[in-house]
């Protein structure tokens, strides 16, 4: 089917090769949506399923008005200080691993005993510390990101071709230097596979975090609208954030495309 | 002249106990500056350790090798390798990876720029400088790697089966470009193979190997009058008989294989 459809859009001119191809991306959505129309009102009570159209108009509202952007910023601020923390330390973390094998031993236990918990149970304790708000939600972030880049990084970093380094050395690089000149960068395609995996996590554990212990964010307000019935408002929160998560990223990935010509 | 390799009573052995396996025994030889010298053995002989060992990358067991006269501690500029999978930084551009041995040892960029552009053209490479190692021919990458390694100008060059992934007209080219270099260049070369026509159209000294542990067997001297094309010398009843010698020398070893 896909193979009979791509066949066809061969033949079309260059420029509308592109475009068709992004139509037919989206007929799945667009079908989805369609029967969530006729569904609401219909089968579901448009009380607790309520038309795509009355939450576009709640989105637009929520724009306009700009009631949803200091919420957004906050989140967008709370995923890009946890992000960023678990690329700095899990990079460093998981290439510390691969070449140091006192590092490794140390740190290994840690690894293999937090690998199965779901970040988002530890949100009790991070209240029970940092309290209710912004550290708090960085904290569960950073930890459910961290392990996605460690992992990669480590493997990365313990599969780095032997020519390579030896490479190095006979034209004189030291021991040191060797993790700047050879390691870091043979581990960067990995490293960037870390934190594509990480991207959608820190999603996924920020609104967690936030339908738990926020007083702002978009889990915040997607709990509140919730809670007051208003469910057209919390629909359209949560295809607000779901956007912004898929911008984010499929920005990666381009981002990732550019960094890594060399792939 | 200098880049002279001296190999004395070298042992080399792999992990212990039960584990614990003689790669190269008792091997001493030398190769004197400037000279050609192809090694060639079974699989398994160890042929690649002693490059590595040469290269300093793998520590002796025992014996000793030394350049010029001083033993060697590790890997040195005066020593350059040639990988067979070419070994290439994909994350470097042709002209980058070339230019990498200059950056090390601290060389101007000037300096470097011109070095290592002189090198690119030397190798036939010139108009690829930007690109990166993915978008190369195998081909293409080994002569940036041969490129690479002489930029920073060891005496000596240690090459290991370099050619062995490339198809019979690219290896013929690449070898004759070989030849030319170290005309032009007078460089001391180790190269390791398992093609006996190769061994033998490249070099003026051919070692064979013992199958495992890997020992000196036999030394043949390739005395070929080299002024004339690729096709007069390897028609050349000389040639044939060099090939021959070098090929039954070997074929002993790959019997003994058989046999076991």
């Amino acid at each position: 089917m896909g193979h009979a459809t791509s066949q066809r859009i061969e033949t079309l001119p260059a420029p509308l090769q592109g475009i068709v191809q992004t139509i037919f991306d989206w007929i799945p959505l667009g079908i989805l949506v369609v029967l969530w129309e006729f569904a609401s009102g219909t089968f579901v009570a448009e009380s607790i399923l309520p038309p795509p159209t009355i939450v576009l108009s709640r989105i637009v509202e929520l724009i306009v008005t700009g009631d949803v952007f200091s919420h957004l910023f906050i989140s967008l601020f709370r995923i890009t200080v946890g992000l960023g923390l678990s690329i700095l330390v899990g990079v460093l973390l998981g290439i510390g691993m691969a070449r140091s094998k006192p590092v490794e031993n140390f740190f290994d236990i840690f690894l293999s005993m937090t690998y199965p918990i779901p970040k988002t149970a530890l949100v009790p304790l991070a209240i029970l510390w940092l309290g209710v708000g912004t550290e708090t939600a960085i904290l569960i972030v950073f930890l459910a990101c961290l392990l996605p880049v460690v992992l990669n990084a480590y493997n990365a970093a313990n599969d780095v071709n032997q020519s390579l380094v030896w490479a190095a050395q006979m034209m004189g690089t030291s021991e040191r230097a060797m993790l700047f000149k050879v390691v870091f960068p043979a581990t960067i395609p990995e490293i960037m596979t870390g934190i594509r995996q990480a991207v959608p996590i820190a999603f996924v554990a920020l609104v967690s975090a936030e339908l738990i212990a926020s007083n702002q964010g978009m889990g915040y307000l997607i709990l509140t609208s919730g809670q007051i019935g208003n469910y057209p408002r919390m629909f359209a929160n949560i295809v607000i954030i779901s956007a912004v998560a898929f911008v984010a990223v499929r920005g990666f990935e381009e981002a990732r495309n550019r960094v890594l010509v060399w792939t | 002249m200098d880049g002279r390799v001296t190999i004395s009573e070298l042992e080399k052995v792999y992990g212990e106990g039960p584990e614990r396996t003689k790669a190269i025994d008792d091997l001493s030889f030398d190769v004197e500056g400037g000279e050609f010298v192809s090694v060639v053995g079974p699989s398994g002989c160890g042929k690649s350790t002693l490059l590595y060992l040469i290269a300093g990358f793998l520590d002796t067991t025992s014996g000793t090798i030394a350049v010029d006269g001083e033993p060697i501690s590790g890997p040195g500029t005066d020593r350059g390798v040639v990988f067979q999978d070419y070994a290439l930084f994909p994350w470097r551009t042709v002209f980058e990876n070339v230019t990498y041995g200059l950056e090390e040892s601290g060389v101007p960029k000037e300096e470097r720029q011109t070095t290592a552009q002189k090198y690119i053209d030397l190798v036939d490479l010139d108009g690829f400088e930007d690109k990166y190692p993915k978008e190369l021919s195998g081909g293409m990458k080994q002569r940036v790697g041969i490129a690479r390694t002489l930029a920073y100008e060891p005496k000596i060059l240690l090459m290991d089966e370099p050619f062995g992934a490339l198809d019979q007209p690219l290896r013929e080219a690449l070898q004759d470009q070989l030849i030319d270099i170290w005309d032009d260049l007078g460089k001391t070369i180790v190269f390791i193979t398992h093609d006996v026509e190769e061994a033998v159209y490249l070099s003026e000294r051919v070692l064979i190997m013992t199958r495992h542990p890997g020992t000196k067997k036999t030394v043949t001297e390739i005395d070929l009058d080299r002024s004339g094309s690729r096709e007069d010398i390897v028609t050349s009843d000389a040639f044939a008989q060099y090939k021959n010698a070098v090929w039954k020398s070997l074929h002993e070893e790959t019997q003994t294989e058989v046999t076991l």
